[in-house]
């Protein structure tokens, strides 16, 4: 029944975002949109350390790139990654928000505004508040929230935000996030 | 912020196409649509009526609009291994396959962050005496924010970080002064620049360039009008001419497949066959 996960993660994501994608079975049948800080000038290296362990292909996309599932779409680095029109990934070098770009608000929102309540919209260990406005808009769009458990998360900032701002569907830890999107064949 | 639907943002794209002749129908619509909900924050105009409404009673004011919709905000020198590569082998090549004399073009140039690098890296060669830089631009408010030299300083940390990996040879701050914390950059590098304010579909574009720098534009419009631009761009330049865009734009599946040669994969550099 749904349509798409989206992810975003900062500090201390990094493992558990490996850890989802090595769990995720080969068919799944939504893609999976990754929006995670990283450094804006090293392009290369973030891409492949995600695959290596992962069980889906992932692609850092180019601008237009159509959607497809079963497939994970990491926002390029010094872009902002959108949801088009038509599913396509759309990519901007608009100012960062909040210092950020990829801005993961960014992802989320026109996330939620493309697939509305068939989204599921994941927020991970983080330093800074990024993806807490988004997550409401998931919220906003009838899309199903999660947060990794602060007790769980490398640095909580992220999580607590986005709580703060949203009553969320469910606070889970990595193992219960991966359990959780496994039982949605 | 506030937020606007598709059909408001149909209905404000038919008013500036009506009234002002810019036509933005074919532009990819989400990023459109959010810029359009930053105008309406950033002039506190609360709803899209109202910027219509503004629009339609101050002429004056779709000079800023277009501005503020085409900015596609950069830095300098981003992706500073594209200009290593300009430098160290790009140009070179270029003037020996096209002879010395060398005609550049900016289509679609808001902030001047890519017309300053690009005159400050040929002024480190020693080549911009000799290059004609061509400008041209959507609306007066970008051309007079490049004459002006102005720029952002949020953009001013990660300009400088990427001047120096991309091997410039001082130091950035060389080439601007702060005052009253404002940056503006040295003017005299632009001072042989030629800024035009034109749509480049409909009126008449330069011809025999030998580079084109047109780097995260085409990621703005939607396939139909990246083909549209692509073809004029080709148009415009001579065989053997250099098109950069931007690293996660793509023409292999456009117009550009058939009439451009891939020559930089991780930079998007294209030869024009």
């Amino acid at each position: 029944m749904y349509k798409a996960i989206v992810i975003g993660g900062s500090a201390g994501s990094f493992q558990v975002v490996t850890k989802i994608l090595s769990a995720l079975p080969k068919d799944l049948n939504v893609p999976v949109l990754l929006s995670l800080h990283r450094l804006k000038h090293v392009r290369s290296g973030f891409l492949e350390a995600l695959m290596l362990k992962s069980n889906i292909p992932i692609i850092e996309p180019d601008d237009k790139e159509q959607i497809k599932p079963g497939r994970a779409y990491l926002a390029p680095a010094n872009y902002h990654m959108y949801i088009e029109l038509g599913n396509r990934i759309a990519l901007s070098t608009e100012e960062p928000v909040n210092h950020s770009r990829p801005s993961i608000d960014l992802s989320f929102v026109t996330a939620a505004q493309a697939y509305r309540d068939k989204l599921i919209g994941i927020i991970l260990s983080g330093a800074n508040s990024d993806g807490s406005y988004g997550l409401q808009k998931v919220k906003e769009y009838n899309g199903l929230t999660i947060v990794q458990d602060p007790r769980e998360c490398q640095v909580r900032t992220m999580s607590e935000a986005a709580m703060k701002l949203t009553q969320v569907d469910h606070v889970y830890t990595t193992d219960q996030i991966i359990n959780f999107l496994l039982k949605l064949k | 912020m506030p937020e606007i639907g598709i059909v408001e943002t149909r209905n404000i794209i038919n008013v500036i196409n009506q009234k002002y002749n810019y036509d933005f129908s074919d532009y990819a619509l989400t990023s459109l649509k959010r810029r359009i909900e930053k105008i309406i924050e950033q002039n506190n105009l609360k709803y899209p009526d109202i910027l219509i409404n503004r629009l339609t009673d101050e002429p004056q004011f779709i000079h800023p609009f277009i501005d503020q919709l085409t900015t596609g905000s950069t830095e300098m020198f981003r992706d500073p291994s594209l200009w290593r590569l300009l430098r160290e082998e790009i140009l070179p090549t270029l003037q020996n396959e096209t002879g010395k004399d060398l005609k550049i073009w900016l289509p679609f140039s808001v902030s001047g962050d890519e017309l300053f690098s690009l005159a400050i890296m040929l002024h480190e060669m020693n080549l911009l005496d000799k290059a004609s830089i061509l400008v041209s631009a959507l609306s007066e408010t970008s051309i007079e924010t490049m004459k002006s030299g102005i720029m952002l300083n949020s953009k001013e940390e990660i300009s400088c970080d990427n001047y120096v990996r991309a091997n410039g040879k001082l130091a950035l701050p060389k080439y601007y002064t702060l005052t009253d914390g404002r940056i503006t950059r040295d003017i005299s590098l632009i001072k042989n620049v030629r800024f035009t304010k034109q749509n480049i579909e409909t009126e008449p574009v330069p011809q025999n360039i030998k580079l084109v720098l047109f780097r995260n534009k085409m990621i703005y419009f939607n396939t139909t009008l990246q083909n549209r631009i692509l073809k004029t761009i080709y148009n415009t330049m001579v065989p053997n001419g250099i098109l950069a865009i931007g690293t996660k734009e793509s023409i292999s599946t456009l117009y550009g497949n058939n009439n451009f040669i891939r020559i930089s994969k991780t930079e998007s550099i294209y030869k024009r066959k």
